[in-house]
């Protein structure tokens, strides 16, 4: 009952949504024209290919860094569980304040990063990190991989700490180098965690709105809009719920398919003896 | 529980007074709740309205003013919308989230219905009927900086009047780290507003009369002034930086700290002005729009309290919104939050006959056109379609007849879907 009000009403209504034209308080039904118009819609390809950049720069340099600060974190005997909680602070922190810190941080005229920066003589002039489409998706994607990067830090900390120390004593004794043990040592005893840290991160960041929404609300001219911040914007700026609906029930198959990656590499895993 | 208990709350509850019984709640919510200069008069309205009318009690929603409308569209769609709204008259009523006031109006003396003139309730009518009561508005002029005018050299008795003298003055008041204005591009209708009133000071017509066409590029009048407008920034440099980002909040704050010598804005800014940097008051002066036409209309909005269609108390809402109108508060708010009255009866007031400034936005506002402009889409296509049109325009100066002919394909689609 719990899992049919909380999941599957709001999933059938939104598709129930998707097949209507929806002005104010009155749905009449138009079958899959909402679909139609959102894939004729340029607006929308824009936005997936936003979505698509934004998610793979961001979960690339989730897994990189969130794996380079596990293997420090592994290494160290001082300090270990302080800088943990340090390096996790970032996803303690709600996306949306994080996002709203950054931007005041981010503000042309008086954000201390510019301050920093022109002091340093590093630029010139202070610079609209939010007002020009290239630095608007760096600075999204920067704070997104800001956030999220702790959070496979800690998958990947507790993976590696599952590693048994033999392995390393053989490959040392064998007189493999850091570089080999990592090698053939680490990435092979990671690999499953990878997979499934990857896969779970895409599923996170692909409908993640909250930055975006708080930093830009898809601008400037569109640079940022994701889809999930088209939906948003078609929904209850343009007052066009069928089809933002369509553009939902899209997202979901796209999450979906993904979540089928998830559920076969971790069925794969179970199967696999020591995995 | 034993039957002496159920017996005393039950005598108890007959012998309450019939209003205590009845009391009724109705919501509140406008995007201003949230503003400083405003907060005590609001407050100060509901006390006094719920110590005259024990029976009803008036919940203020607080809401940040990006939020404003969709937290009243996702309220509206479940049929929770608060009672007494302040929101894009026609849009609303197009899509069925206001009640029509007629009735409520219609009972009313002469004497109050008066008080409103025919032009201003059009604003607030929507095939026929009345959806709002205009509240409080806002005249757009030009607002600068004393200091840094006279610092420049120039003579704050003769600002300029036409674009050329306009630019001429904006090439004197940049400097190192100051810009004499600064262009709206940030994602909010502001950014159209200002748009608009440039388009209308060279006698452009970005609609055409019934709206169902947008000529933003195909009218050159329009193309001119937007070309005009937004090469301030990309051509002369005299506008400030990072103009795709800049709201309302970033213009006023950038003109109370002295980077923005002028700003083109409505009355409420000087009480912003003040509020961000109070050494400034005193310090400004407000001038009409400059213009390529005589006679250019400026803008006024058009605020106006409304009842939501899913409201259950509409009579006591109703009291509320009169209540609210009573010469009283408007005065209140057109000299402490620098709300301009609707009321045309209030104008003699002496209060609001002192305020030199307010006396001059009136002034400036006996030609103004009103806004928003009266489309079903139009809360999108201000907030969307035209802001996006602006930043792309500011990012490639060089397309900007293209971009804005794009936005009138997609506008004039649009206008005639709804």
């Amino acid at each position: 009952m719990f899992l049919a009000g909380v999941i599957v009403l709001p999933l059938a209504h939104a598709f129930w949504t998707s097949l209507h034209r929806i002005r104010g308080l009155t749905a009449t039904f138009v079958g899959l024209r909402n679909y139609e118009r959102v894939l004729e819609d340029e607006a929308f390809w824009h936005a997936l290919g936003v979505s698509l950049r934004f998610t793979s720069i961001s979960v690339a340099a989730h897994v990189l860094l969130g794996l380079g600060l596990a293997l420090v974190l592994n290494e160290l005997r001082v300090a270990r569980t302080a800088l943990r909680i340090l390096f996790l602070t970032p996803w303690m922190v709600a996306s949306a304040i994080g996002a709203t810190i950054w931007l005041w941080l981010l503000e042309p005229q008086f954000g201390v990063v510019n301050h920093l920066l022109v002091t340093a003589g590093l630029v010139e002039r202070p610079l609209a990190w939010l007002g020009e489409p290239g630095t608007a998706f760096a600075a999204v994607t920067a704070v997104e991989v800001w956030r999220g990067v702790p959070f496979i830090m800690l998958l990947m900390l507790a993976g590696l700490q599952t590693i048994p120390q033999e392995q390393y004593e053989a490959a040392a004794i064998d007189g493999a180098t850091a570089v080999q043990r990592f090698r053939h040592v680490t990435l092979p005893n990671l690999r499953y965690l990878l997979v499934v840290a990857s896969t779970l991160d895409i599923i996170n960041v692909v409908r993640h709105y909250d930055i975006i929404g708080v930093m830009t609300g898809g601008g400037p001219a569109g640079a940022t809009e994701v889809l999930p911040a088209l939906l948003y914007n078609t929904a209850f700026r343009a007052n066009r719920f069928g089809e933002a609906a369509a553009i939902g029930v899209m997202l979901l198959l796209m999450v979906l398919a993904f979540s089928i990656v998830y559920l076969r590499v971790t069925r794969i895993g179970r199967a696999e003896p020591g995995s | 529980m034993n039957r002496t208990t159920i017996l005393a709350a039950a005598l108890l509850a007959l012998a309450m007074p019939a209003s205590a019984q009845q009391r009724v709640t109705i919501q509140w919510q406008t995007a201003n709740l949230t503003e400083s200069q405003y907060e005590p008069i609001w407050k100060a309205t509901i006390a006094a309205f719920e110590a005259a009318n024990p029976d009803v009690k008036v919940e203020p929603i607080l809401v940040a003013r990006r939020d404003h409308w969709t937290k009243f569209v996702a309220a509206a769609q479940a049929k929770q919308a608060p009672c007494v709204i302040s929101v894009d008259v026609v849009s609303a009523a197009a899509d069925g989230y206001l009640r029509p006031l007629d009735d409520l109006w219609a009972k009313e003396p002469a004497s109050f219905r008066d008080a409103w003139s025919a032009d201003m309730l059009a604003a607030t009518r929507w095939k026929g009927q009345l959806f709002g009561l205009p509240n409080w508005g806002g005249t757009y002029a030009e607002v600068y900086n004393r200091e840094l005018v006279e610092k420049a050299g120039l003579d704050p008795n003769n600002p300029p009047k036409t674009w050329a003298e306009y630019l001429a003055w904006s090439k004197k008041l940049t400097a190192p780290d100051q810009w004499a204005t600064a262009i709206l591009g940030g994602k909010t209708d502001t950014t159209t507003r200002v748009l608009l009133t440039w388009i209308w000071g060279n006698g452009g017509q970005p609609f055409n009369a019934d709206m169902t066409e947008a000529q933003f590029a195909k009218d050159p009048k329009s193309l001119e002034a937007i070309k005009f407008y937004l090469g301030l920034f990309s051509n002369e440099k005299v506008a400030a930086p990072a103009p795709t980002t800049t709201n309302y909040l970033e213009q006023t704050v950038l003109f109370a700290q002295g980077k923005i010598a002028t700003m083109r804005n409505a009355y409420w800014s000087i009480a912003k002005v003040i509020g961000d940097n109070p050494r400034i008051a005193g310090k400004m002066f407000v001038a009409p729009l400059p213009a390529q036409i005589p006679d250019a209309p400026t803008m006024a909005t058009v605020s106006a309290h409304s009842i939501s269609a899913s409201c259950r108390h509409p009579e006591a809402a109703w009291r509320f919104i009169k209540f609210d109108m009573d010469k009283k508060w408007v005065v209140e708010r057109a000299t402490k939050a620098n709300w301009m009255p609707l009321r045309r009866d209030v104008a003699d007031e002496p209060a609001i006959k002192a305020d030199p400034m307010l006396a001059q936005f009136v002034r400036v506002g006996s030609n103004a056109k009103s806004y928003p402009l009266p489309h079903p889409a139009w809360a999108d296509i201000a907030a969307n379609d035209i802001v996006d049109a602006v930043q792309k325009a500011l990012l490639e100066p060089a397309r900007t007849e293209v971009i804005f002919r794009e936005l009138d394909t997609r506008l004039s689609r649009k206008l005639k879907d709804n």
